[in-house]
């Protein structure tokens, strides 16, 4: 039926996108980044995570070669050190070194926060794609649960799994999750009904394909942007969240460090060794800041005025 | 390339074997509503009429011409009769076979033999695909071609709309307006329909590109024997490109003629005072014309007026108007019109 | 002869984009006279809208880099930003397309309609709403003084329209532009407007420029026309004149390109080949060569200027200025 066509007979008006084609075909991604990347103070936002995460993910080795203490080394002889040469930030009430446990403690940190996010990520958007998908009862049932999850107070919710669990690294990181992911399930799902209006959607129905294919080739990927922005901004929320939980004694439990437990921990030698103090602090300021420019200049770099 | 030939059905029949001299489509007093909620509890307190009542038949090969103001349902009526929407009531005829209600992988077979067009060159294009990507998902999903056959089908599909197949990796917002409902016309060529919706292809376009397109629609409808439903709201257009048009107003249907009896001798006092707005690019006829200029605004499809659905803005309307609905009579010549005091 | 309104000279607007600067108007020039409709032609793109904003000064970000916008005697473009109010919404009024966006949903329609009296005139709430919903009724909102107390929401696409005329006629401005006032009405309710704009044009002596895509549009409502390609004018006449005997082959293949409601038999339609022009990356020599079918080999060459070809026409094109008759099969 679809057989070799007479090219004569047929108009090819293609002079526009000739003079395109000498430029490689221009992806939404391609685009976005571009946009990324002529956003300086995001794009040093965006590095400064990522330096923090590798330093993070290598901390025995920058234990062994650059520190040469372990996180969890007492030396009574040089406590409350201030920043030196052998101790580069100082050290704490029990001689451990600052430096050190700010490198592993950016792991746990930095490691809880990911996780936080993937977690809720993955939960949330399951629950915001099936929810916004199919409408209808299945809408109903899972949003009314999503509310309810919502509407109990996370802080009950943290001390009641905090005393059922002691909780490591990862068990708080589902716990700060449980609490998260409704909001998520929320946003993919007013995105996803967003997206579900326009003809592009009811197209491909009216090919024929069945729900799978239109959740993952076409909703999945139009939605992914709003999910990236929000990734980028809860990772400085979950670092907060976790550096409350440790001040309230719920999060982290020491010997092992944290940012916020670092910080909690420093509050009562504050008045002579105050740079106990500040380090952690610094931190975790610097990282939530980053990871606000960085979220907002993905947002800008997604930015759906742009879309076409 | 494919084992079906162009008139062969896809869809099973039960009944007595279907000809391409049968009708191709058949409505039979066709309703769609839709319900309204409101209040903190969402509850239903009426319905959306988007389409009340309407019978019509479409010939294989014929382009029949959907023409209405906004809000009186043509699209709902273009998108029901691909079964896009299910229909609240009435019935639903392709190739002999019912499909009024048909779900599941029946539903998907019919999706082989039907296809639409959108109005939107920029949203019914999913921009995060490739337009080797859009034109081939009919393929995909139909499991139509693989491999270097797939690739061949596609760069023929561009081919037959008049694009060139060196764009297959390319986005849709590389390309203008034009060129996007090309795609969108080639994606639905792609599973070889024998039937196509078309809703508003034009009219998001510039006048200049228009003219190609419908071309384009009429070169590939003779090629391979497409039979159109064709949407618009522009009566000029439609005229143009149809065999018989039909007039809808608040869900029902006012007129339905052969293009050149309508403009001639319209029937219905709506179908006249369209024709009578509708600017020509004369300047000399627009001096000379007279117009009737309705007054109003379109009643609401939610509580339509009882009896004759434009009596409220008819300056022909009488008491009985309201009292009764007027039923499609003929006026000869496969001319039919819903009125009880016809325009002579 | 009296003198024009307002009068357009070589008129440069650009906007920059990253890809490069587009020249949305690239040296227009016209007239406006009183009373008069004149209707601004062309498909998206063109420049005619931005044209309209420039003489507003509404054209941001664009930039007006040439020419002059002259109004009762002063330079539009060199006025300061506190002149401009002036002129504005009281001298030249402009209404646009989409009615949806063009009220504010949170205020009422009356309050609204009242606003540049109260802006410009000075007057009180009560004095500038009595005269609001007279203008109301004038633009044929039935019950104007329950209707002056509604929202926008609550009104259809052409009543809104109409409370757009009605809000930039009740300081009797000099001039109503209105960029393309009923694309995105229906064709009845686009009928009604329409007659309501002559009515206006009639009644309040409001010279209307209108600017539109829609030549069916034009024909039954302008009695002179532009009309504008790739932020230039290539023909300017009476329309009767233009439609007649086109002087540019952009005017002329559209007029034969559109399909006509009164066509007696299906003629092929004959579209103009090709693809509308990138602004950014202009052809050399005249901006529509590419896709005309008359071109000669000057045209990729020089740009040609707007010269008067035939008694009452202008056009900008060497085939037709040399005297060739535009004729085809």
């Amino acid at each position: 039926m679809i057989g070799p066509s007479r090219v004569a007979e047929l108009d090819m008006p293609g002079a526009a996108v000739e003079t395109a084609a000498g430029r490689p075909a221009q992806s939404y991604w391609n685009e976005s980044w571009e946009r990324l990347r002529h956003n300086p103070i995001g794009m040093a936002a965006g590095v400064l995570i990522l330096i923090f995460a590798v330093i993070a993910i290598l901390a025995p080795l920058f234990s062994a070669v650059l520190t040469h203490f372990q996180p969890q080394s007492i030396d009574l002889a040089a406590t409350f050190r201030p920043p030196g040469s052998t101790h580069m930030l100082g050290t704490d009430e029990l001689g451990r070194d600052t430096l050190t446990r700010l490198i592993w403690g950016g792991r746990v940190t930095l490691g809880i926060a990911f996780l936080t996010v993937g977690m809720a990520l993955t939960v949330g958007t399951t629950f915001g794609m099936a929810a916004g998908y199919y409408g209808g009862w299945i809408d109903d049932v899972l949003m009314r649960f999503v509310d309810t999850v919502l509407a109990i107070p996370a802080i009950f919710l943290f001390i009641l799994m905090s005393i059922l669990i002691h909780p490591n690294a990862i068990s708080l990181a589902a716990i700060i999750a449980s609490v998260g992911w409704g909001n998520v399930a929320r946003l993919v799902r007013g995105e996803v009904l967003s997206v579900k209006q326009r003809d592009f959607i009811l197209a491909t129905r009216s090919i024929g394909a069945r729900d799978f294919r239109m959740m993952f080739r076409h909703l999945l990927p139009n939605v992914l942007p709003v999910l990236i922005v929000a990734a980028s901004l809860g990772v400085g929320q979950i670092i907060l969240i976790e550096a409350a939980l440790d001040f309230l004694g719920l999060g982290i439990q020491p010997p092992t460090s944290s940012w916020g437990n670092m910080l909690t921990n420093a509050e009562s030698y504050f008045y002579h060794s105050a740079w106990l103090v500040y380090f952690p602090g610094i931190m975790i300021f610097v990282t939530v800041l980053a990871s606000n420019i960085f979220g907002n200049a993905i947002r800008d770099a997604f930015d759906p005025r742009l879309k076409t | 390339m494919s084992s079906r030939g162009p008139l062969e059905p896809a869809v099973k029949t039960l009944t007595r074997a279907w000809t391409s001299a049968d009708p191709l489509l058949s409505i039979t007093d066709l309703k769609v509503w839709f319900p309204v909620a409101s209040g903190v509890l969402q509850r239903t307190v009426g319905h959306v009429h988007a389409v009340d009542g309407v019978d019509l038949e479409i010939k294989t090969g014929e382009t029949l011409g959907l023409v209405g103001e906004s809000g009186c349902g043509k699209s709902t009526l273009g998108r029901t009769a691909i079964r896009l929407i299910t229909p609240t009531a009435g019935k639903i005829v392709f190739k002999g076979q019912d499909i009024t209600n048909l779900r599941g992988s029946k539903l998907r077979e019919l999706r082989r033999d039907v296809a639409m067009i959108f109005q939107d060159p920029y949203a019914s294009l999913d921009p995060r695909q490739t337009v080797g990507d859009i034109v081939g998902e009919p393929i995909d999903v139909h499991g139509l071609a693989k491999g270097k056959a797939r690739q061949d089908r596609i760069q023929e599909l561009l081919r037959v709309v008049g694009l060139n197949p060196r764009f297959v990796d390319r986005y849709p917002h590389e390309f203008s307006g034009g060129q996007r409902q090309r795609i969108g016309i080639a994606r639905a060529l792609a599973v070889e329909p024998s039937f196509i919706v078309c809703d508003e292809p034009i009219s998001a376009l510039d006048v200049s590109i228009q003219a190609q397109i419908i071309n384009l629609l009429e070169r590939l409808q003779s090629k391979f024997n497409l039979t159109y439903l064709f949407i618009a709201h522009d009566l000029s257009v439609v005229k143009h490109i149809s065999n018989r048009i039909a007039v809808m107003y608040l869900g029902k249907i006012m007129e339905m003629s052969p293009g050149t009896q309508l403009y001639k001798r319209p029937r219905h006092p709506y179908t006249g005072s369209l024709l009578s707005a509708i600017p020509i690019p004369d300047p000399v006829v627009e001096m000379r014309r007279e117009r009737t200029i309705i007054q109003g605004d379109v009643a609401s499809p939610v509580n339509p007026p009882s009896g004759c659905r434009f009596r409220t803005r008819c300056p022909r309307a009488k008491e009985h108007c309201a009292e009764e609905v007027p039923p499609l009579e003929s006026f000869g010549d496969e001319h039919l019109a819903a009125c009880f005091y016809p325009l002579d | 002869m009296t003198q024009p309104l307002l009068e357009v000279n070589d008129l440069h607007t650009v906007f920059k984009t990253k890809d490069g600067v587009v020249k949305a108007v690239d040296g227009v020039s016209f007239e406006l006279n009183p009373g008069e409709t004149l209707g601004i032609v062309g498909e998206s793109g063109c420049g005619k809208s931005v044209t309209a904003l420039s003489i507003m000064r509404l054209q941001r970000p664009g930039r007006i880099v040439g020419g002059s916008v002259v109004f009762k005697g002063h330079d539009l473009t060199k006025n300061t930003e506190e002149e401009m109010r002036e002129v504005r919404g009281k001298e030249i009024a402009m209404i646009f397309q989409d009615p949806m966006t063009s009220l504010n949903p949170v205020y009422r329609t009356g309050w609204q309609v009242a606003e540049p009296l109260r802006l410009h005139h000075g007057w009180d709430a009560k004095r500038s709403m009595v005269s609001a919903i007279n203008m109301l009724g004038r633009v044929g909102i039935p019950s104007a003084a329950d209707r002056a107390r509604d929202y926008p929401h609550q009104f259809s696409g052409g009543m809104r329209q109409r409370v757009m005329i009605a809000m930039g006629l009740t300081t009797t401005p000099a001039v109503l532009i209105a960029d393309e006032p009923t694309t995105a009405l229906d064709v009845t309710i686009q009928a009604q407007i329409l007659d309501l704009l002559r009515h206006v044009n009639r009644e309040f002596g409001t010279a209307t420029m209108l600017i539109t895509h829609n030549l069916g549009v034009v024909a039954g409502m302008c009695q002179r026309v532009i009309v504008m390609y790739a932020g230039r004018i290539v023909e300017a006449g009476p329309t009767t004149d233009v439609f007649a005997h086109p002087k540019h082959p952009y005017t002329w293949s559209l007029l034969r390109s559109i399909p006509r409601l009164d066509a007696e038999r299906h003629e092929p339609l004959k579209p103009i080949e090709g693809l509308p022009p990138n602004l950014i990356d202009l052809p050399e020599g005249c901006a529509f060569h590419p896709r005309c079918s008359f071109r000669v080999e000057r045209c990729s060459r020089d740009t040609p200027r707007l010269q008067p070809v035939g008694d009452t026409q202008r056009a900008a094109c060497w085939v037709t200025q040399s005297g060739v008759e535009l004729k085809g099969a």
